[in-house]
This record gives C-alpha cells, sequence and structure tokens, in this order.
C-alpha cells in the first residue's frame, strides 16, 4: 500500500480483522516518508507486519525504478531505524519454510534449524541461520507466492523497465471477477507467450506477468467482492494473512500482510 | 501513400499550379492525414483530435511516457456503445441495493425501539420484576471504539460469522440417539456346507452414544444467530452434539459461506456447514473468552452465595463484578499473564463441558452382562473457570497468547490487547479501568504448528481366529511328504491283492484333510 495513501485505505483493509491504529499510520507515514527521501526511491509501500514474540517486524518497500527489479525490503521493529534486507540465497528460503517455531522479535539471534529429510549423518542436516535472514527468506517466499497487482497496474515499456502505470484506471466489475485479471509480482515463471496466448484482448505492456489463475491448487485464492461488487478482496489460503483489495473503476488498490510468516500446508484438506 | 495522393486530380492540379506557399502546404499535410484508413474508416487526423482533447481534459502526469498506452485507450473508447445517447437509461450506483437493505433494517429496528418504549411505560406499572426477560444486548458501538484502537468489528467478507446474543431460546428439548449403522451379514446357504471354520462375526461395537447438552447447558448454553451481511435476516445455529464437536476436532476445512454446504471430512461429519459452523463457534468460544482477573465473579456477585457444587459444578453462573477496579497497564501486558482468566467453559474430550458416566447407564440397565462391559472409564476434568492464561499450554516456544500495548506514544489513554495464538484472529482487550471485550475474526482454522494430518484409518481386525486351519505356513516339500508317506505306510502286509493297498492309500489321505 502507497504510504502516502494509508488514510485513506485504512477502511478498506480493515474488513479482514486487521487494523492499522491511527497512531501506527502516523508513525508509518513519517518515519516512511523519511526513508524514501534519504534513498531517492519514488514509490515507498507498506508491506505489512510480521507476528514476534517479543516485538513485531514492520515491513516497506522501496522503489527507485523498476518495479519488478528493483525492490528494497526494510525492517524496522520501533520506526526509527529501517534495516535493509538483503536478497536471500536459495538456501535460506528453503530454510525458512522448515522453521516451525515463531520469530522471537530480535535480528541478531541465530536459530538452529533441522532438516529432517537429511540423513542423520549429513553435514547439512542441522543449519544455522540468523533471524534476519529468515526473515529475508520468508518476505521473499511470501512476495514470489503471494504479493499481486491486478491488471494494468504494472507496465512493461519498450526498453524493458516495469513501472508502476500512472494511468491505471482500475479494473471493471466483469474483470475484478476473474481471477485471470491480478497478476504475480514476480519474473514470470511461465513462457512469455503463454500469459499473452491465454486471453483475447491481450496487451503486450500488460501482460507480462503469471496471472494467479494458474496457481495449484484451483482453489487456493479467495476472491470475495463485498459492497455490491464494488471492492474486491482476494485472500491467499497459502499464506493466511495476506490480502490484496482493490476498489473497482478506481486505482486504488494494496496489498497487505499480517501475520505470523508462517506457510499454510493444510491447503488441499481445506478445499 | 504517395499514389494514393498522386491519384486525387485536384490535389494534382494544386502541386502543378501553385507556388510554394505556406497555407497550401498546410492545407496538403492536413489532407494527408485526413485520408481514411480502408479497414476501420477512421483517420489518423481525428484519432490526434481525440488524444489532445482527452489529455487536456484529463491532464495526466507524464503523459509522453506512456502515449502508446493512452493512444490504445482513446481508440477503444470509440468501440465502447454509448447507451446514454441510444436512450436515457439510468445506470443506480452498484451500492443502491445493500443500501436499501440497511436502510430498512434501520427503520425496523427504529420500530422496535418505540414499540418497546410504548410497551415499556404501561409494564412499568404493572410489574417491575419483567427486568429479567429483557434481552441483555451488547452495546457494539461503544466496544467498536476500542476495539478500533487494535482491531476492527466489521464484518469479515465471505465468512459467516458468529454474533453471539443473548435471546430466549425455547427450543425443544431434542434427544437424538445416534445409531451408527450395524453391519450385520446374512449367512450364505451353500448346498453342500464344506468344513469350514464358523463365519466371523463383528465383535465391534459402537461406543455409546452420548447424550447431547440441553439447550442452555453446557455447550448449548447460548443460541447463535448468523447472516452473511447485515440487513440480510438472521439464521439460528442448530444445537451441537459431542459427536460433531469430536469430528470437528480432528479435522481443517474452511467455510464456504453456504450454511447448507457439505462438509467432506474423516471420521464423516454429521451434518452441513452450519453445524461445523457452530462446532467451530463452541470451540472458539470456549478457548477464546478471556477476560481480566476479577471482571465476573461466581454469582450475582452482590451477596456471597452458597454456591450449589453437587450438580453443575462446571455449569456455575457467572455475573459481571460490580467491585472490579482494573488492573494497571503493566499488570495486564505481564507476560506471564497471571492477571488475565478464561471464562469460558473448557470442552472435554468427550465433546461436552460437564463429564458423562457412561458406565451409570450401563450398570442400571444391563447387570447380565459383567464381564462384556467397556473397562470404566476415567472421569475427564478440565481446567476450572477463571483459570489464568498463564496456564495454557505452550505452542513450540510460542505462548498461546501474546500482549501488546496500542499506544506507546500516550499511555495514559492506552489498552491493553490480547492476540490468540493458537486460534489467529481470536483478540481481547481491556483498558485500565472497567471495560474488557473479547472477539474473533478469521477463517475458523487453529494453529496447528505440525502441519495437519488426517486421521489413520484403525487397523483392520482379523476375521477368523487364529488357529491350525487359518495359519499361513509353508506347503509341504516332494521330500516332506515322501517321508510321511513311507513313515504312514501299512506294515508291510503278507503279500495279497494289490487292489487292497490302494485303498488303504486312499483313506489314509481323507484322515490327513
Amino acid at each position: 500500500m502507497d504510504i502516502h495513501k494509508l488514510w485513506e485505505y485504512k477502511e478498506y483493509v480493515n474488513v479482514n480483522g486487521f487494523m492499522l491504529s491511527n497512531e501506527l499510520i502516523s508513525l508509518l507515514q513519517n518515519s516512511l516518508t523519511l526513508l524514501q527521501v534519504e534513498n531517492h526511491f519514488s514509490h515507498v509501500q507498506y508491506w505489512g507486519q510480521i507476528y514476534a514474540v517479543d516485538g513485531d517486524y514492520h515491513i516497506a518497500v522501496g522503489i527507485t525504478r523498476d518495479a519488478l527489479a528493483d525492490r528494497r525490503y526494510f525492517y524496522s521493529t520501533d520506526f526509527k531505524f529501517w534495516g535493509l534486507l538483503a536478497r536471500p540465497k536459495k538456501k535460506y528460503k528453503q530454510l525458512s519454510l522448515l522453521t516451525t517455531f515463531p520469530f522471537r522479535g530480535d535480528p541478531s539471534l541465530k536459530i538452529k534449524v533441522l532438516d529432517e529429510a537429511m540423513d542423520e549423518q549429513h553435514p547439512d542436516r542441522c543449519q544455522e541461520m540468523r533471524e534476519e535472514k529468515r526473515l529475508a527468506a520468508t518476505i521473499s517466499n511470501i512476495c514470489d507466492e503471494a504479493e499481486i497487482c491486478a491488471r494494468g497496474q504494472l507496465i512493461k515499456q519498450p526498453d524493458g523497465t516495469v513501472v508502476i502505470n500512472p494511468n491505471f484506471y482500475g479494473l471493471t466489475g466483469q474483470e475484478a471477477k476473474l481471477l485471470k485479471s491480478y497478476m504475480h509480482i514476480r519474473p514470470a515463471q511461465q513462457r512469455w507467450n503463454s500469459n499473452l496466448l491465454t486471453r483475447q484482448d491481450y496487451n503486450f505492456s500488460m501482460d507480462f506477468l503469471d496471472s494467479i489463475d494458474q496457481d495449484i491448487p484451483s482453489g487456493c485464492w479467495n476472491l470475495s467482492l463485498e459492497q455490491n461488487g464494488t471492492l474486491a478482496y482476494l485472500k491467499s489460503l497459502y499464506w493466511p494473512g495476506m490480502s490484496y483489495f482493490h476498489k473497482i473503476k478506481t486505482p486504488d488498490a494494496g496489498f497487505l500482510y499480517i501475520g505470523n510468516g508462517r506457510k499454510n500446508l493444510d491447503v488441499p484438506f481445506l478445499i | 501513400m504517395s499514389k494514393t495522393f498522386m491519384l486525387e486530380p485536384d490535389l494534382i492540379a494544386a502541386g502543378e499550379n501553385a507556388m510554394p506557399d505556406l497555407n497550401n502546404d498546410l492545407v496538403l499535410a492536413k489532407n494527408f492525414l485526413k485520408q481514411q484508413s480502408a479497414a476501420t474508416a477512421d483517420s489518423l487526423y481525428d484519432h490526434l483530435v481525440d488524444i489532445v482533447q482527452k489529455i487536456l481534459t484529463q491532464k495526466p502526469p507524464n503523459v509522453v511516457d506512456n502515449f502508446e498506452q493512452y493512444s490504445w485507450e482513446v481508440k477503444q473508447d470509440k468501440f465502447r456503445p454509448n447507451f446514454d445517447l441510444l436512450n436515457d437509461v439510468y445506470l443506480s450506483p452498484p451500492q443502491l441495493a445493500i443500501v436499501r437493505r440497511v436502510d430498512e433494517m434501520f427503520r425496523l429496528v427504529a420500530s422496535k425501539s418505540q414499540k418497546m418504549e410504548e410497551v415499556g411505560e404501561e409494564e412499568q406499572e404493572l410489574d417491575l420484576e419483567e427486568e429479567d426477560s429483557k434481552p441483555r444486548i451488547a452495546d457494539l458501538i461503544d466496544n467498536n471504539y476500542y476495539f478500533k484502537q487494535e482491531f476492527e468489528m466489521k464484518d469479515m467478507p465471505g465468512e459467516g460469522e458468529g454474533m453471539d446474543e443473548d435471546r430466549a431460546h425455547e427450543a425443544e428439548e431434542q434427544k437424538e440417539i445416534m445409531g451408527e449403522g450395524e453391519t450385520r451379514e446374512e449367512k450364505p446357504k451353500e448346498p453342500v456346507p464344506p468344513k469350514l471354520p464358523p463365519i466371523p462375526i463383528s465383535t465391534w461395537q459402537p461406543p455409546p452414544p452420548i447424550p447431547v447438552e440441553r439447550p442452555g447447558q453446557g455447550v448449548n448454553k447460548k443460541v447463535y444467530w448468523v447472516c452473511n451481511l447485515p440487513g440480510e435476516s438472521w439464521i439460528c445455529l442448530p444445537d451441537l452434539t459431542p459427536v460433531q464437536v469430536r469430528v470437528a476436532r480432528l479435522s481443517v476445512r474452511c467455510m464456504t459461506g453456504d450454511l447448507d454446504a457439505e462438509i467432506q471430512t474423516f471420521p464423516p461429519f454429521e451434518g452441513t456447514e452450519r453445524n461445523y459452523l457452530r462446532a467451530q463457534i463452541a470451540r472458539i468460544q470456549a478457548a477464546t473468552s478471556i477476560s481480566p482477573q476479577g471482571f465476573f465473579t461466581f454469582g450475582s456477585g452482590e451477596e456471597e452465595e452458597d454456591i450449589d457444587m453437587e450438580e453443575g459444578a462446571g455449569d456455575l453462573a457467572f455475573n459481571p463484578n460490580p467491585f472490579y477496579q482494573g488492573h494497571t497497564l503493566k499488570d495486564l501486558l505481564d507476560t506471564n499473564l497471571t492477571y488475565w482468566v478464561h471464562h469460558g467453559r473448557h470442552i472435554l474430550k468427550q465433546g461436552r463441558t460437564l463429564w458423562w458416566n457412561p458406565n451409570a447407564g450401563m450398570e442400571e440397565g444391563l447387570e447380565e452382562e459383567e464381564d462384556e462391559g467397556p473397562p470404566p472409564v476415567e472421569p475427564e476434568s478440565g481446567p476450572s473457570l477463571f483459570t489464568p492464561l498463564s496456564e495454557d499450554a505452550h505452542l513450540e516456544g510460542l505462548p498461546a497468547w501474546t500482549p501488546r500495548v496500542s499506544s506507546s506514544l500516550s499511555p495514559d489513554r492506552a489498552l491493553v490487547s490480547l492476540r490468540s495464538n493458537v486460534w489467529p484472529g481470536a483478540v481481547a482487550y481491556a483498558t485500565t479501568g472497567k471495560r474488557s471485550e473479547c472477539m474473533y475474526v478469521g477463517w475458523g482454522l487453529k494453529y496447528q504448528p505440525p502441519n495437519f494430518s488426517p486421521l489413520q484409518l484403525p487397523r483392520p481386525e482379523d476375521e477368523y481366529i487364529v488357529g491350525p486351519e487359518v495359519m499361513e505356513m509353508a506347503d509341504p516339500t516332494f521330500a516332506d511328504e515322501e517321508a510321511y508317506r513311507i513313515a504312514h505306510l501299512p506294515p508291510p502286509p503278507p503279500p495279497e491283492l494289490p487292489g487292497e493297498g490302494e485303498g488303504a492309500f486312499g483313506e489314509e489321505e481323507e484322515d490327513e484333510d
């Protein structure tokens, strides 16, 4: 969610049982605007919270030029210091899925992760990881699988950079009912033309991302239209706590994750 | 393109006769731009006019960077039919339906409250002791202010949400005895009964059905009404059976929002989604009803009453404590959570809040079968009411509740919120004054640290009593048979007719069977 619109988006977010209190919004707007000025970001978005035992982590995203490749994630526990999260290695991304215990709230804490799938004598069976790395890996996992935008919110320019579309007018009521109109914010994993060929009204500048209707199993996204179809909500069953809202026919849309950072692997039993 | 230009006779004439002239060039250029495309009968000139007009009216920022898309949209607009021009169709805003429904609800509530006032004035004169029958309605708006400090009290989209209301409930007592289908096989009658062991009889007996708790008691103490949207009619959820609670504990499922949706689980769940929703509400209500210590008290609180410990020991009534003074912020925020207590009754493994003794009925009714009865069951007991939260089990180093303060900037006005980690979505708040409330907004799923694994199928029972007839053993080899034959040879008879010898051999084989 764009931090300069948090006050307007507050009422849309509140519906899902989350609540951004007035104090939190004020703090976020202040400190994140400073962060934006320091780093010369063109956009700063509030990404969400990750619950920890001693104090919650607040996550923000800064975008300089390319909305897909130049995303930088920051975390904070006190709204004064925002720490940059490094791009996680693949190893840590896997390890963070294996950990079952909660975040403690201390980024420098060293934790041990046991990979039970490996042999007992294998040297990599028990590995160490700092909580900061785990945080970065968890966020990266969530972004890969659950961070989404409406079709047309991001457009690819002729020189290949991806930008947030300043002329995004919102989805129409018919489009908002289809999962096809929502895209993953990640480098496309399918062939470049498969996303183009699956729709009639294809547009090279918009359909360069994977749409979420290709996700497995088919019921893993919960799309609900509220207020008689003027507001669309999307929730992922894999990452409880993730929500995306879009006010139809307006450029208002936002992604938020508030949860404990744990993937729900019981999805096949739920649907 | 230049060819078509050359073919137009008047343009050729203009080009040949006239001297180079600015006006003339302008006309030529304009004419070129106004050429209609063969496919769409559209001209670039008109298109550019439209684009410039649109840009100047809408004034989007940095339009040059995405000019292509802009031009695309202008073209698209032409293919959209404009209904307003054809006939005056008014499209009402989509919120209209919901506004009407809510408006109707408001009117209903207004008329009811007016009626209540009129009745109340009359009744006040007649009898003053009518107060008990009046429903106690929670002040949602007032509570909402406090929840808004941390949470929100709106409807969860798509989910059936539970609202508990204390309403008079006059449903008749319904005792359904769950007769599990007994499986009896008919004995097949074959003409020639071979020598087989008797057909096995299933010795499995269904466990005795646990009686349902009466309306107004235990898990059925409150009646719940649900609806998908405010303004819709409220639907009453049915009473809960102990079996449903036990099955609901063994399964995970997402609500669909349709009360008649089928529930497919193992073990099978009796009922539709309305029963499942009721079971989840009961479980959540039992686990997440919390309040600061001393907020509620047994009895009416004003006098010391004799508490009847015999019959309803676990079913005591409790009321708000008039002498509750509140705790300090520091006490409420204490991570040990000794200042917070449960006021929801624990549901036992049996699926009831009061333990029901299955042996009691057996001993009275069937004294003949003394040995056959199941072994006596240990009575279950859960934590008593008002147990502090510090007794709650931890989940892999994660305490069951996380306390947070709403504001670090103004501690005078701050309040404490508790977030359940066992039931994500369950929250409670307490001020330093005399206010506290709890609420649940969520998926109706319990947090299970190792992931959910469905119940294993029970081991198949032995069909036959294991004896020499059905025991598996190795076939005798030829050498064994030969040895057996030689060992069982009749004593060497005096040399007689060979026919007798064969007969003896045949008898022997029959004996072997």
